[in-house]
């Protein structure tokens, strides 16, 4: 497969889960935001959101305030910001349609519908009402994707690309949530269990973890229990350590099972991370230590992306923002 | 609805002069009798919908950038009974042989320049002769065309005539199959009572004949890419449909890369070996180190690797000396001259502003003519006289008094017409038809072909980039309608 395929077929996934992540985030935030009258904790959530799914420093380099309409606008449609929604959906529909020889049509034509569908809309005044409908609409556009992938392609390279660029952004993701989380409890040490709670169950639903999550735990929102279940557990889909996993698994099967010495390096880094998250006692770790160590994993999940293009190939990836 | 439809004082396609329907448009007139207005509108609008879901649309630049438009379907199809199909087959297939003829005698002996049949100038002096770059060299089959589109029209007494030949990029051919896949989602019921030849088959001998110009140096199963400028290039759905059908990679200039004069394409597993590249970015762009210098979109040292007959380059290098305006009007005598034969399908008449004799008679009836630039394509700098105003004119006459040989006059045919269906109403608009023909050990004439209509009332122009849209083309198999 040419290398400029593979690299529009990996950031086309990318865009799409970023997409659906974000927009999880946001509307799961915006419907918290609701019971919450206190200026201060609402200007913190906002910051929250803005990095996670942007840059908080990117953001005032343009504003000078947290407005909610703002922010809003910032992160679904705003052209300025490379991470919102919007820019998410072009660069995946341009992506899409580079590589539209490889990719099931019933895909290109979703997404290219869905893009023109919201080009449609695009004047229509944003009300809370309508807000909430686009991200559901995002949401289920990428789910849609998804299950177009999974019940059409052939298990092959294009479709490997796919998968690992899926990964890769969710692990990365995970990873950043959990850390603005954690910094949030540091930085409010006093806060009550209520608080805690809170802010706990949050990581929880802007993950899409919370149901899962309840059927292995009580729902106490213990920290450390939250954390080891995005964290480590194998068998959720968004935990970090089922995204390295997979795509391990997903670069052995690619390379035949062998470790030749242009893979070297990237196979390294992935079993590096794999060892890590499994010699790390998460349950016995002060809330810096374990700051210290989401940081060393976001820093992974870049050098894996990094590494991973390389090994590849891929071009410089245009629209990356990380 | 229909009843109202007149053929006025042109040849219609479907009804003939007192507004009955021919014999091989029959079945399809009494068929829409029976779809009511509403439906048809419904229709109608699915229709264009889909074409803009699949995202089958090409670009137009203007000040604001770049918008995707579709090309406008109507659904009213141009039928060609099996007699008339037989003989544009026929007549294609000569004038490609003799094209091809012309194109491997310019660019090796010019015995028909020798021998006085074409003057010599109209070949030096043509921005797309590339004598320098390929004259002399043996290329796979000998053959320069490997898939051209030839434009044909009906002139007032229904004679097909070739109005231009497309020897170098012709754009198009996706649509003859998106146009046939929509009409067949969209419009089912017309197809009863209709035996019409399919397209299925065609990509076989697509791929058949492109997979013949494989390098006799190289054994094993040949590798075929699809060169294209980009996603941004206006018939980027074109090279994308045609890559995929054929099952080749879709490439762009970057993705190739020309090491001790072999072409690679990059992979994620390295490089790997192009045998036969099948271009659709013009010549002047193909490699920065033996043509423009600035083009960002070919591949340096691309036709290094050509000359020494490590790539095979389709459609062959310099096609343009063939199909511009100018020589177009020499192809009959080209026929004549290697093949020995009558052309089948005869030419528009045409006037060469070079011979003083031609020019003055064409200064003084610019009113009832049309003039082309000899290098313009897309119906851009063109004069249509009864439909010009003296301004125009006046400045046409400039122009052509400035460089007489870079203009061709013809007369005006009364291009035939069929009926198109839009905003809820039928009426009669113009169209032409592009045939397909494809090139390699075997040569074949893709049934039908692209027939563009004029959408606009009483505009003549065809070309997707004015405002013109596409119909779907049924060739009636033999034995012509089923009467089930």
């Amino acid at each position: 497969m040419l290398s400029r395929v593979a690299d529009s077929l990996y950031w086309m996934s990318r865009n799409i889960e970023r997409s659906e992540n974000n927009a999880r985030i946001l509307s799961t935030q915006l419907i918290h935001m609701l019971e919450s009258s206190d200026q201060r904790v609402m200007d913190r959530d906002w910051e929250e959101i803005l990095e996670i799914c942007a840059s908080k420093e990117e953001y005032y380099e343009r504003y000078a305030r947290l407005n909610r309409d703002t922010v809003i606008q910032y992160i679904t449609l705003s052209p300025a910001n490379p991470n919102s929604l919007q820019n998410s959906i072009v660069y995946a529909r341009e992506n899409a349609k580079a590589t539209r020889d490889h990719i099931p049509d019933g895909l290109w034509q979703l997404i290219n519908r869905f893009y023109l569908d919201k080009n449609a809309q695009q004047d229509q005044p944003m009300t809370p009402q309508a807000t909430q409908n686009h991200l559901k609409d995002i949401i289920q556009m990428s789910m849609t994707c998804q299950g177009i992938i999974e019940s059409t392609m052939t298990r092959g390279t294009p479709y490997t690309f796919i998968k690992i660029g899926k990964w890769i952004e969710r692990a990365e993701k995970t990873a950043r949530i959990l850390n603005v989380i954690c910094e949030k409890t540091l930085k409010e040490k006093n806060s009550t269990d209520t608080e805690n709670y809170y802010h706990w169950l949050t990581a929880l639903q802007i993950v899409n973890a919370y149901d899962s999550y309840i059927k292995e735990h009580p729902p106490t929102m213990n920290p450390k229990d939250v954390l080891t279940f995005l964290i480590e557990n194998q068998n959720f889909p968004r935990s970090i350590r089922y995204c390295v996993d997979h795509i391990l698994n997903a670069i052995h099967n690619l390379e035949s099972g062998k470790i030749s010495h242009y893979s070297e390096d990237l196979f390294k880094l992935l079993a590096g991370m794999q060892e890590e998250i499994s010699r790390t006692d998460i349950m016995n770790m002060s809330t810096e230590e374990l700051m210290a160590f989401l940081d060393t994993f976001q820093e992974y999940c870049h050098r894996i992306s990094r590494t991973f293009s390389e090994t590849y190939y891929l071009v410089e990836p245009v629209h990356a923002s990380h | 609805m229909l009843k109202n439809y007149q053929a006025g004082t042109f040849f219609d396609e479907m009804v003939d002069q007192l507004g009955n329907p021919k014999p091989h448009y029959e079945s399809f007139y009494q068929l829409i009798r029976q779809i009511s207005n509403d439906e048809l509108r419904e229709k109608h609008e699915t229709a264009q919908l889909s074409f803009l879901r699949q995202g089958i649309t090409f670009t137009v630049y203007n000040d604001a950038g770049g918008t995707e438009r579709t090309m406008p379907f109507d659904f009213v199809p141009i039928i060609i009974t099996n007699e008339q199909w037989m003989k544009i087959e026929r007549g294609m297939q000569q004038r490609m042989e003799a094209l091809n003829l012309f194109l491997d005698d310019i660019y090796h002996e010019q015995e028909i320049v020798k021998d006085g049949i074409i003057p010599e100038d109209l070949i030096t002096d043509n921005p797309n002769y590339y004598k320098k770059q390929v004259s002399g060299l043996e290329i796979p089959l000998k053959n320069h065309i490997f898939l051209a589109g030839i434009d044909l029209i009906r002139d007032e007494n229904g004679e097909y005539r070739v109005l231009e030949d497309n020897l170098r990029n012709p754009s198009g051919m996706s649509y003859v199959f998106q146009n046939r896949y929509v009409m067949r989602q969209v419009y089912p019921e017309l197809f009863f009572q209709h035996s019409i030849r399919t397209l299925e088959h065609q990509f076989k001998d697509l791929h058949g004949a492109l997979i013949s110009h494989a390098p006799t140096n190289r054994t094993g199963q040949p590798c075929a890419v699809l060169l294209t400028p980009g996603m941004y290039n206006s018939a980027y759905y074109d090279h994308v449909f045609l890559a995929q059908q054929m099952g080749i990679e879709l490439v762009e200039g970057r993705d190739l890369v020309v090491k001790d004069d072999i072409v690679y394409m990059k992979t994620i597993r390295g490089l790997k070996q192009v045998d036969i590249i099948y271009r659709r970015i013009d010549d002047d762009f193909l490699d920065p180190e033996a043509f423009r210098p600035d083009s960002a979109l070919g591949v340096s040292g691309l036709l290094r690797a050509y000359r020494k007959g490590n790539v095979a380059i389709l459609n062959g290098i310099g096609n343009g000396v063939a199909d511009d305006k100018a020589m177009y009007a020499y192809v009959p005598d080209m026929i004549r001259y290697y093949l020995n034969e009558e052309p089948i399908i005869k030419n528009v008449e045409t006037y060469f502003l070079r011979d003083p004799e031609q020019l003055d008679y064409v200064l003084d009836h610019l009113e009832e003519l049309v003039i082309k630039n000899v290098g313009a394509s897309g119906g851009y700098d063109m004069l249509i006289g009864p439909h010009s105003t003296e301004e125009e004119r006046s400045v046409f006459r400039r122009k052509i008094i400035e460089t007489p040989s870079q203009y061709i006059a013809q007369p005006t045919i009364k291009l035939s017409r069929a009926p198109a269906y839009q905003k809820g109403e039928f009426y009669p608009c113009h169209v032409d038809l592009r045939v397909f023909v494809m090139n390699g050990t075997e040569s074949h004439v893709l049934p039908g072909g692209l027939s563009r209509v004029a959408l606009k009332k009483g505009s003549l122009v065809v070309n997707s980039s004015q405002g013109g849209g596409g119909k779907d083309t049924w060739v009636l198999a033999e034995g012509g309608m089923n009467h089930a």
